[in-house]
């Protein structure tokens, strides 16, 4: 498993990733530096806050979708699946590989932007102290809530040729996150939703009207669905 | 010498059906060790299908495929573990260098990091290998594909068509590169081909495809002999001398005009004269027809000569 990883960091981190990787953060860092420039005194709650609802509500969903198209698409364009599949790999490691680095992009996005966070919160003095816990828990939180969604990205971009058609298709289910993620009955049901369910800080210094709970039951059963149908998905793919 | 022959390919009956058309039909294919095996068909034959079939890329309709004698449905990683293959097109990272490309399947491979530097020199890439290769000409990306396809150190070579889309220079690159391929460790190689003339010179077997059903299996050799010795009578009856001649040990074909036998020294084309004259057969002409090889490739193909 390790070799079949390094194969596919090889393609990997040659490609425009990590540009896309940097907006999320490098959007937070901008945005701290003028507000705190601009006089305005904050919490580690409010940025918090602030941060995730742009970050989860939009950008987390759809740079999973990115991530996911990304490392298909040089598979789809030169004839790598062709080349993946003659090779002596089973067909599982190939996806649980994909797999693996699609939730790595998403954990270094992650943590990029709590770097992000931090230094703003540092620059612009923040009160002590940090909340370790409550930063601990939205991030990995976030982190976890993307999963079903990878998974049922992945599945879009290795059956569907084109690199824009999944990234459109997850583009267009994402805008909805406006008015679902507000929607306690149907929020937590809606994969793109879930990711700022979970990273939203609720309690002390969360908005009280988006306090909607995720519902584990619903995360694990569809990451369990989407990526058992990806998997079967590729066992039969053609090349 | 008498060494058991050593099946590397195996095929029995094998039948690929798409939309209910047999592209592939009941093929069997036959493949020893140290062959270069010439694939040949005309455009649309099913080589690339077959090829896919053996590859287990595809699932036969029925039918099996045996590599290294055994069942790829059963043992497909290890056998394919000991295969290098270039299916149609060569595939390849544009993004990455020819280096970064070999790396990425060298991992999957595990062969030593040294065999890179040796597939490249053998295909011509070392002084390109840095650059990256979505701005190689279709030539270099076909090398790069066979470099990827012998980095395992193969045993068994399947390369489909691999001068497609080549100009002259570039074919003739290409043929080379296969003639000098290392063939001391036993590599057995499969190369398809739409042209006779592209792997007559290298080939040891031939398979003809046409329409999905193969039409000839056995050596170049014998190709060649069909070619050569083929001796045309012109008859007054030739519908009813053809079963007298095949029943006396002839291949023979008959049109409304003629008789032809294939396999004609001297002699049997004096027994075969005898024959015809002793059963009361006018003989108006004997003439010997000097077919070319690329002659009675598109006579077992189908003739598509417009193409
Ligand atoms: N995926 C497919 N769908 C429909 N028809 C196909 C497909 N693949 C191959 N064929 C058909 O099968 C026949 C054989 O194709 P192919 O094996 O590519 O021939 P060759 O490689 O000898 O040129 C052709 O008529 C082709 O149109
Ligand atoms: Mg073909």
């Amino acid at each position: 498993m390790m070799s079949m990883l390094q194969s596919e960091w090889i393609k990997i981190k040659r490609s425009a990733i990590w540009a896309i990787m940097a907006i999320s953060p490098a959007g937070a860092l901008l945005t701290g530096l003028i507000a705190g420039a601009r006089g305005a005194s904050g919490t580690w709650m409010d940025a918090l806050t602030f941060i995730s609802i742009l970050h989860a509500m939009l950008l987390l969903p759809l740079l999973t979708g990115v991530y996911a198209a990304m490392i298909c698409r040089y598979e789809h364009a030169g004839g790598g699946w062709k080349l993946l599949f003659s090779l002596p790999v089973p067909r599982t490691k190939i996806y649980a590989a994909k797999f693996i680095l699609i939730v790595f992009m998403v954990a270094l996005t992650q943590l990029f932007l709590l770097a992000a966070l931090l230094i703003v919160g540092w620059i612009n003095g923040f009160p002590s102290p940090v909340p370790w816990r409550e930063l601990a828990l939205s991030f990995a939180g976030g982190w976890i809530a993307c999963l079903p969604l990878a998974a049922l990205q992945l599945f879009a971009s290795t059956a569907l040729h084109s690199f824009a058609a999944p990234v459109a298709v997850n583009a267009v289910l994402t805008i909805p996150n406006v008015l679902i993620g507000n929607s306690s009955r149907f929020g937590p049901y809606y994969p793109w939703a879930q990711p700022m369910l979970a990273m939203i800080p609720r309690g002390d210094g969360g908005l009280p009207d988006l306090t909607i709970h995720i519902a584990p039951a619903a995360l694990i059963g569809s990451f369990v669905l989407f990526l058992l149908t990806g998997w079967i998905y590729m066992m039969k793919k053609p090349a | 010498m008498t060494t058991i022959a050593d099946s590397i390919v195996q095929t029995e009956a094998l039948t690929k059906s798409i939309s209910g058309k047999a592209v592939v039909n009941e093929v069997n294919i036959k493949i020893e060790r140290g062959d270069i095996y010439g694939f040949l068909g005309p455009n649309g034959a099913g080589k690339t299908t077959t090829i896919r079939l053996l590859l287990g890329l595809t699932k036969p309709t029925s039918g099996t495929v045996r590599l290294f004698d055994r069942d790829i449905r059963n043992h497909r990683l290890d056998v394919l573990r000991k295969v290098g293959s270039l299916v149609e097109y060569p595939s390849y990272y544009g993004h990455l260098t020819a280096v970064e490309n070999l790396e990425a399947v060298r991992r999957l491979l595990d062969v030593p990091k040294e065999r890179i530097d040796d597939v490249l020199a053998i295909v011509r890439l070392t002084k390109d290998a840095g650059r990256q290769v979505k701005g190689y000409s279709l030539g270099m990306k076909q090398r790069l594909g066979i470099a990827t396809a012998l980095l395992g150190n193969p045993e068994l070579l399947i390369l489909d068509e691999p001068t497609n889309g080549l100009d002259p220079a570039g074919i003739q690159e290409i043929r080379e590169l296969i003639i000098s391929l290392p063939r001391t460790k036993g590599v057995t190689i499969l190369i398809s081909s739409h042209l006779l003339s592209e792997v007559e010179q290298m080939a040891t077997r031939v398979g003809i495809i046409a329409k999905g059903s193969m039409v000839y299996q056995n050596s170049i050799s014998h190709l060649r002999e069909q070619a050569i010795s083929r001796i045309r009578f012109t008859v007054n009856d030739p519908a009813s001398a053809y079963p007298l001649l095949r029943s006396s040990g002839y291949e023979a074909e008959w049109d409304d005009r003629s008789l032809t036998i294939g396999r004609a020294d001297n002699a049997s084309t004096a027994e075969a004269v005898a024959l015809l004259v002793k059963h009361h057969y006018d003989v108006y002409r004997v003439e010997e027809q000097t077919a070319s090889l690329e002659s009675l490739f598109l006579e077992m193909t189908g003739g598509e000569r417009s193409l």
